[in-house]
């Protein structure tokens, strides 16, 4: 009898740390369900409809041959990419939010964005493959962190320093894209338009198969990294008791962000937002960050960026929008918000 | 209980006592093998700097394995900085600093971290961390890149939260705790990663008496249980005397005197490192250094 009445006690570990386990693990299941439906969905959809059972058949290669050539090479390349994309932002925001101890520190905030927007577009301008462009867009990543540290440093960042060189870094490189855009000749300037908004319009394999292996890489380091990073927090003279080389575990992390925002930017160009606004959303529902949320944070990035799109592409009535304005219009008050928020005492941290 | 203990080891005879006091503690590390590891970190020349700024000078000094060993001083001269050049958290601009004769900054970090852990005088707690997470990051540096959490991490994490006494507060998160709460997780955390040598930078500031005292009582222990070898920095010089087996006496950045409390603290002492007027008597329930300032009735110290 008291065994009966024990036992439902005994089974239930409602410790808090097990209910917020517990919970992430329900988010992520739910994130991942809604990326299967909305990936299916987003297969169906455009101007030859299709039922969700042939749309998936024929992205395997089975069924009528004009609807497998319709998935395979324009609808799926195109969700590929919003997913990487999504994904790499997500997991961007929430590394460089941690690592700066900043809930502003975000790749578009940084001008990490504006770099590797600027890199993709003169990569294009020599003429290379278009599977090289992840590759220039790490390259301008890396320069806008570079250019950021060189202005913003000053014995350490401040929250404001940090965010106006950042955004100035970020103006000036969009200029220097939409400098390029002006000059280039009129077949370039099309293709070189997507860096000017942030756009999943047109994505081939060409593109989304370079990005996706070196987004794997890169996602697959930021896990690894992650204890470094939980041990990171524990601030310099802990995480230097612990045995870490502080600043070269600083850099990795950082440099994994970069290149993972760096190949978000270059299958999408500047979408802005996405990265500023995944950690703050999966923090919101999911508690405080450990690698199970950054794991979320990486589904959701997908999820918000492929819906996104899925909206500019089929919900709103202006042809050919790009998914970048959406991010925009919706992430510009939610900075306000934050920006507010931050005025409030300013800590300083450092890199 | 503690300090009738003390007192019988370290007030029943003068500076000849140490010696016989020493070893006693030292029973349950006996199972450790003799010579290599004797924890005994020592420097030589070392000068410790910010940017020009020279904070510790010419520094040679033996903190004895197998002890606890505070190191006191004013304000200012270079406690902490030392503590950090200790534990590599600075580069020396001269000098040496070695573990059982091997230079620290030739060791491997993890390696160094698998002996010698550091509780830092304001350490820095991750937002909404439970106590069980953090005392989970001391395992750090018996971790590889991408092993799994193993079952001696888990022992040596349910370990030090049975002997801190925070095993109850485990799920709970570490910025809502008390002071003397949240510095013993943070000494958990030390205790998890499993060091021989364990160096505590002021581990008793902003706590109130009560558990200023838990927390040395803790440390006693866990020299005299657990073997363990501790270095600590301390403001109070009576229980620096009380809970100490070795003395280190800095002033700017200088050594003034090492040696067992009982033969360094004395009134000349205190006056020339702390510019102090006072006596030294033995404290009535440990028989260790007591200092008592004299007393002055204006209030108002007379100019040097």
């Amino acid at each position: 009898m008291t065994g009966l009445v024990e036992a439902p006690v005994a089974a239930r570990p409602s410790s808090a740390p097990a209910r917020i386990r517990r919970r992430v693990l329900l988010l992520g299941a739910l994130a991942a369900a809604a990326l299967v439906a909305l990936s299916v969905t987003a297969l169906t959809l455009g101007q030859m409809p299709m039922a969700a059972s042939v749309a998936v058949r024929a992205l395997f290669g089975l069924g009528d041959q004009g609807d497998v050539f319709v998935v395979q090479e324009f609808r799926a390349p195109r969700i590929a990419a919003a997913l990487i994309a999504g994904a790499g932002l997500g997991v961007a925001g929430s590394l460089l939010q941690r690592l700066f101890r900043n809930p502003l520190a975000s790749p578009d905030v940084m001008g990490i964005t504006g770099g590797a927007s600027f890199g993709s577009v003169v990569l294009l301008a020599t003429g290379a493959s278009a599977s090289f462009i992840p590759l220039g867009a790490l390259g301008g990543g890396l320069l806008a962190a570079l250019l950021l540290g060189v202005f913003a440093w000053r014995s350490g960042l401040t929250v404001t320093r940090l965010v106006l060189v950042g955004l100035a870094v970020q103006a000036g490189l969009a200029a220097a894209v939409n400098l390029m855009v002006v000059r280039f000749p009129a077949e370039l300037a099309g293709a070189a338009l997507q860096w000017t908004t942030g756009s999943l319009y047109g994505r081939t394999w060409t593109e989304v198969g370079a990005a996706a292996v070196a987004g794997a890489v890169a996602l697959a380091a930021a896990f690894v990294l992650h204890r470094r990073l939980a041990v990171l927090d524990l601030g310099d003279e802990s995480a230097g008791a612990l045995g870490i080389n502080v600043s070269a575990a600083r850099l990795q992390l950082l440099i994994t962000a970069i290149a993972l925002a760096s190949l978000a930017a270059a299958l999408t160009g500047p979408v802005a937002f996405v990265a500023l606004a995944v950690p703050h959303l999966v923090r919101f529902v999911a508690g405080p960050p450990t690698a199970a949320t950054t794991a979320l944070s990486c589904l959701v990035g997908a999820v918000l960026l492929l819906s996104s799109d899925l909206v500019v592409q089929h919900l709103l009535p202006v042809e050919g929008l790009p998914v970048g304005v959406v991010t925009a219009t919706l992430g510009a008050p939610w900075l306000l918000v934050l920006m507010i928020r931050q005025s409030r005492p300013v800590h300083r941290s450092s890199v | 209980m503690t300090s009738e203990q003390l007192a019988s080891e370290k007030g029943a005879s003068e500076p000849v006592a140490r010696k016989s006091a020493v070893p006693a503690p030292s029973a349950p590390a006996d199972a450790t093998p003799e010579g290599a590891r004797r924890n005994e970190l020592s420097t030589r020349g070392l000068d410790l700097r910010y940017g020009d700024r020279v904070i510790v000078g010419g520094l040679d000094l033996v903190l004895p394995g197998d002890a606890v060993t505070a190191i006191v001083g004013p304000n200012a001269c270079g406690k902490s900085t030392l503590l950090r050049g200790l534990t590599r958290l600075l580069a020396p601009a001269d000098g040496t600093v070695a573990l059982d004769g091997t230079d620290i900054h030739r060791m491997p970090a993890r390696a160094l971290a698998r002996r010698m852990g550091l509780l830092p005088q304001q350490p820095v707690t991750p937002e909404a961390i439970t106590v069980e997470a953090l005392v989970r990051l001391g395992r750090y540096p018996h971790q590889r890149l991408l092993s799994p959490w193993s079952s001696a991490d888990q022992a040596a994490v349910d370990a030090a939260l049975e002997r801190t006494g925070t095993a109850v507060l485990r799920d709970q998160p570490v910025d809502q705790l008390s002071g003397g709460q949240r510095q013993r997780a943070w000494i958990a955390l030390a205790l998890a990663q499993d060091t021989d040598l364990l160096l505590l930078d002021e581990p008793t500031t902003f706590l109130d008496l009560r558990h200023q005292l838990d927390v040395l009582d803790l440390v006693a222990e866990l020299h005299a249980q657990a073997g363990r070898t501790v270095v600590m920095v301390l403001h109070d010089l009576g229980q620096a005397a009380r809970y100490a087996d070795h003395l280190v006496v800095l002033k700017d950045g200088r050594l003034a005197a090492a040696g067992p409390p009982a033969d360094v603290l004395d009134a000349e002492l205190v006056k020339s490192v702390f510019d102090v007027d006072c006596r030294v008597i033995p404290d009535p329930e440990s028989g260790t250094p007591l200092v008592i300032p004299k007393h002055r009735p204006t209030g108002r110290r007379t100019p040097a």
